[in-house]
């Protein structure tokens, strides 16, 4: 789907078609979370939540159209989020007496 | 960028408006770097306690109001409708469309507070203000408190960053639109505002689902 994101041509209806898109994913994801689908659901809830970003992000942010520079820094954040994600969890996954002692007999 | 429309010039170091504006919204996605982190280490720290202390988590988000967090979840996404609408608005030279639409931002964000507070209302009377006044439900461990915890550092740090943007917006209607500095021209100020409000509604995507849909099956 091609659309004009250029502030100066861009018309109306594409974006409103789009904010429906994000209510109707967002009406999805709140259908999982009364589904019986244990560790799945929140996975779920958490890719549709990561599309409704990319769309806000590019369409709504206009990361799509000029400059292109914008590219450079929204992936390095998602990079540095990354970083930030697996450099914690090595750290998490290797810790001695973690999670604390009496919750870990439930795990 | 000061007087009319008649006067409009970039400033001294970038060639053209175009230029000045391109600079400004990189500037912004600089800024929103920053951002992700701050609230990537916030959800890092809830993932985390939520893999560890699954069965608390579950009962203690039982209590969070759900039907606050949907309608305030609908007023931010329709509100970056209002603001991208704007934003065209601004640069196709339909001025009075351009206001109307801020002022429908505004109006949504500040719905979006209002049932926050509310919510928060409704909160201290189920006695879920860890320190305060909390008192844990049956079944539930001293983990369900840390729950507690993040709701409201992470729903009290995003409403200040809704207040600024409120803010920021009301700069752009009372100061920077009635003084004809926004124009087809040059309008870049607003889409940098645009930019930061948009953010802040997907801060919401994702502290949605770790608030109000864990534990509901």
């Amino acid at each position: 789907m091609t659309m004009e994101t250029d502030p100066r041509r861009a018309r109306a209806l594409p974006f409103v078609l789009w904010w429906l898109i994000l209510l109707a994913l967002f009406g999805a994801s709140i259908v999982v979370a009364f589904l019986s689908l244990g560790r799945l659901a929140p996975i779920i809830q958490f890719g549709i939540a990561a599309i409704q970003t990319a769309v806000l992000f590019i369409l709504f942010m206009r990361l799509k159209g000029p400059p292109s520079l914008k590219w450079v820094f929204a992936v390095s954040g998602f990079f540095w989020l990354l970083f930030l994600f697996g450099l914690s969890m090595t750290d998490y996954s290797n810790r001695q007496g973690w999670p604390l002692t009496h919750y870990a007999k439930r795990l | 960028m000061r007087g009319s429309a008649a006067v409009l010039r970039p400033e001294p170091q970038y060639a053209s408006l175009d230029q000045q504006g391109d600079v400004a919204q990189v500037g912004m996605w600089v800024f929103l770097v920053n951002e992700t982190i701050f609230f990537g280490a916030l959800i890092f720290t809830y993932f985390l306690y939520r893999t560890f202390y699954s069965h608390d988590f579950d009962i203690a988000a039982k209590d969070a109001v759900l039907w606050c967090g949907s309608v305030n979840f609908a007023l931010l996404v329709t509100s970056s409708l209002t603001m991208v609408l704007a934003i065209n608005a601004a640069a196709q030279g339909r001025r009075r469309a351009m206001i109307w639409l801020l002022v429908a931002t505004v109006a949504l964000g500040c719905l979006f507070l209002g049932v926050k507070g509310f919510e928060y209302y409704l909160d201290y009377q189920d006695k879920v203000v860890p320190v305060v006044n909390y008192q844990a439900k049956p079944g539930e461990g001293p983990a369900g408190e840390l729950f507690w915890f993040f709701y409201w550092v992470a729903t009290g740090l995003h409403a200040i960053h809704l207040t600024i943007g409120i803010g920021l917006v009301l700069y752009m209607l009372l100061w920077r639109i009635r003084r004809g500095e926004i124009t087809p021209a040059y309008f870049a100020p607003l889409e940098v505002v645009g930019i930061y409000w948009s953010f802040v509604d997907t801060v919401w995507l994702f502290l949605y689902p770790c608030i109000y849909l864990v534990g509901r099956s």
